[in-house]
């Protein structure tokens, strides 16, 4: 029996917590089929389309487009089939055809529609706004796991063992900043939490060396040339690099998960790619075992839909590692905050030319390229780091292994 | 004594209370000579006489008030309504009367009587023979309610029924008059308002009474192969009802379901939630559900019937509601 239910923002990723209105394929008093597009979400990552799980009417639009709101907040109501997945309610389990309880409204969920800064209502259950009181957590930065996105206990009790009580903050002194506010938008916004989290709970540290890629560069040359449909790019060979290197060490193919280790079973690597809408990190799969070509036809597929917003949530779940190669521009090291849910990042400064002493101490020419490695220190200590790094370096700088 | 059946531990509390107290009497509608539609009083007419143990006309009004008066001159009678659902006609007696007497007369006397009925479904006895209206009883002050689970508890809740100074609804889900259960020699009386854990688990508590325990520990029974523990508490008693013993569980598994078999709508578990919702608020780490009957006269069809009374089915669906 259809009934009037709530469309929430779904959890489109393991580390997804809120999302922003892209589109609304559909106006109030629409009726849709199974498998229209209802909504365009954006989330911090990429724009997913919301298709109708079955057929209905949308009744109202409670979240228009261009707001943020945290997974679980009531976006629409609509009537949907009994068929709804994970963006509506599932039917009330205990329902037992008391017409006050197939009709009942969510009151506290539609009140989660958060306000101009940000002030949205918490949503707990009473044991978990106890313990939060006794263990001084705010709230506001816990994510619920429960349903419609409301904290529970559990919720609270893991956010003590990460975050550090609430501590009393002094008011701000001094005269207000000159200047002029603006608004970020939601992917900066976005962008500014996740980060921000991501330096604040990942230890970073950091790595960097040299990689002479004079006979890289040489050997890429002579393969594209007598190749005409290779065309591989100094970033394929770090991305194969780096694979291999994963394959040879196990240890750096993991990711601190929850209080556990993740190993990786395949040598997964991302690519960190700007496009006009921002930056994306899409993953490139088991990169190891495949030849050049191979890892170079991927890369360019999945750069290219990244660029045409054609990525899944999927092309940006896993990897232990992200390659960022800012080579097209001037900078000789770049060191990078590590991609949320990874362990460590390859920041690839551009080629310079530069004198080194060979053997004799007579100056040679060799062109170079900054290398710094983000790591993890969870996962990684200061030798298995610098053992992940030279590993690198190797296959940059032997590139007869890294075609083996 | 090893097992005895749901009725027979009734018959047998019935037995001893006209053997040990002679101001015990027994009437009620067939229940002397044919020993009750259910067979709960067979055998006690002879024993007793037809002075103890009679038959009455059909008139549920008649005989409940009855009761009222010769409770108020020194009687303990025992009544029977045939199924609750003839409660109605008996209303005035039990709810003006029997219920308001110690109130106002100053506590100079009470109505120690008692009034046996079946309540439930799952007999294709349709919408007249099928109802649960314990709340309607556990609304009024004055009146206790005590729904019975096995028999080892009805025998114990009769004895005491029986030996309470106040009108005591003793209610029997026909659904367990065949079921059987160990029972020792000589049980004592049960405390009337004394919950009792019958499964402890640390999950969620399933606050039930009546014929649903036994649904509520088969749902335990299959979830806990899966890891989820239910602490099972069967209340016994409506009114008064354990509230302690309901909060202190609710205390450690910060969830609560409650089960009956009755509408849920307004019913015994709407009085535990809201309570519970009061007290129990700072304890509670997912929303207090019911299940019970839908909002509907209970269907005759036994296709109907079946989807009508809750099941364990229904339970499990709203435990993992409550785990989410």
């Amino acid at each position: 029996m259809p009934a009037i239910s709530d469309l929430i923002m779904p959890k489109l990723g393991l580390t997804m917590t809120e999302g922003t209105i892209d589109e609304w394929a559909l106006a109030p008093g629409d009726s849709f089929s199974s498998g229209d597009l209802v909504l365009v979400v954006e989330t911090d990552k990429i724009a997913n389309e919301i298709e109708a799980p079955a057929d209905g009417t949308l009744h109202e639009i409670i979240v228009p487009v261009g707001e943020t709101v945290p997974v679980g907040t009531v976006l629409a109501r609509w009537d949907v089939g009994a068929t709804a997945p994970a963006a509506t309610h599932p039917p009330d389990a205990a329902n037992n055809g008391e017409p006050s309880e197939v009709t009942a409204a969510e009151p506290a969920a539609t009140a989660v529609v958060g306000g101009a800064g940000g002030g949205a209502r918490v949503v707990a259950t009473p044991l978990a706004r106890r313990i939060a009181d006794q263990e001084r957590v705010d709230l506001h930065t816990v994510s619920g796991t429960g349903p419609k996105g409301r904290i529970k206990a559990e919720d609270v009790r893991k956010a003590t063992l990460v975050a550090p009580a609430i501590s009393e903050q002094p008011e701000p002194a001094g005269p207000p900043m000159a200047g002029t506010r603006l608004t970020p938008t939601a992917y900066q916004s976005a962008v500014a939490k996740r980060l921000t989290e991501a330096k604040r709970d990942t230890p970073h540290f950091y790595l960097s060396t040299e990689a002479n890629v004079g006979a890289l560069l040489d050997r890429r040359q002579r393969l594209n040339a007598e190749n005409a449909d290779l065309r591989i790019s100094i970033n394929h060979l770090i991305i194969a690099a780096v694979g291999k290197a994963l394959g040879d060490i196990p240890q750096a193919n993991r990711v601190w998960a929850d209080g556990e280790i993740l190993q990786f079973d395949t040598t997964d690597v991302g690519v960190a790619v700007t496009t006009n809408d921002g930056l994306f990190v899409p993953i490139l799969r088991d990169i190891a075992p495949r030849g050049l070509g191979s890892v170079a036809s991927s890369a360019r597929d999945i750069v290219t839909r990244a660029r045409d917003r054609a990525l899944s949530q999927q092309d940006m779940t896993g990897g232990a590692i992200t390659v960022s190669n800012a080579g097209m521009f001037d900078v000789t090291y770049m060191g990078s905050i590590i991609n949320p849910g990874q362990s460590s990042i390859l920041g690839v400064g551009s080629i310079r030319k530069i004198f080194r002493p060979d053997d004799e101490g007579r100056p040679v020419l060799c062109q170079e390229m900054g290398l710094v490695l983000s790591c993890d220190h969870r996962i990684f200590d200061g030798v298995g780091g610098l053992a992940f790094l030279n590993g690198i370096k190797d296959y940059l700088e032997t590139p007869c292994k890294l075609l083996a | 004594m090893g097992e005895v059946r749901f009725g027979q531990a009734i018959n047998l509390a019935l037995d001893e209370s006209l053997e040990n107290d002679p101001s015990v009497v027994v009437f009620g509608e067939d229940i002397a000579r044919p020993g009750g539609p259910f067979g709960v009083t067979r055998g006690l007419q002879a024993k007793y006489g037809e002075l103890r143990v009679r038959d009455t006309p059909i008139s549920e009004a008649t005989l409940v008030s009855a009761a009222v008066g010769a409770a108020m001159s020194g009687l303990k009678p025992v009544v029977e309504i045939m199924f609750m659902d003839f409660i109605t006609l008996a209303m005035d007696g039990l709810v003006n009367q029997a219920a308001k007497a110690r109130f106002m007369f100053g506590g100079q006397c009470s109505v120690p009587m008692v009034l046996r009925t079946p309540h439930g479904g799952g007999l294709n006895a349709g919408p007249q023979h099928s109802q649960c209206l314990e709340a309607w009883c556990a609304h009024i002050p004055g009146l206790k309610v005590v729904v019975p689970s096995n028999p080892a508890d009805a025998y114990g809740l009769l004895k005491a029924a029986i030996a309470d100074p106040d009108p005591v609804i003793f209610v029997e889900n026909k659904a367990l008059y065949a079921a059987k259960g160990p029972m020792e020699d000589a049980p004592g009386p049960l405390e009337i308002g004394q919950a009792h854990i019958a499964r402890p688990g640390t999950d969620v508590t399933v606050v039930t009474y009546g014929a649903t325990v036994k649904t509520a520990l088969r749902s335990a029974g299959s979830l806990s192969e899966s890891g989820i523990e239910l602490e099972v508490i069967d209340l016994r008693s409506i009114q008064p009802w354990d509230e302690a013993t309901v909060l202190a569980s609710l205390s450690r598994t910060h969830r609560l379901i409650i089960l009956h078999e009755a509408v849920t709508a307004f019913g015994t578990g709407a009085e535990i939630a809201a309570r519970m919702a009061d007290v129990g608020f700072d304890e509670l780490d997912a929303p207090i559900v019911r299940v019970g009957a839908p909002f509907m006269p209970v269907p005759f069809a036994a296709s109907l019937e079946s989807q009508y009374l809750p099941d364990a089915d229904d339970l499990i669906a709203a435990v993992h509601k409550v785990l989410a």
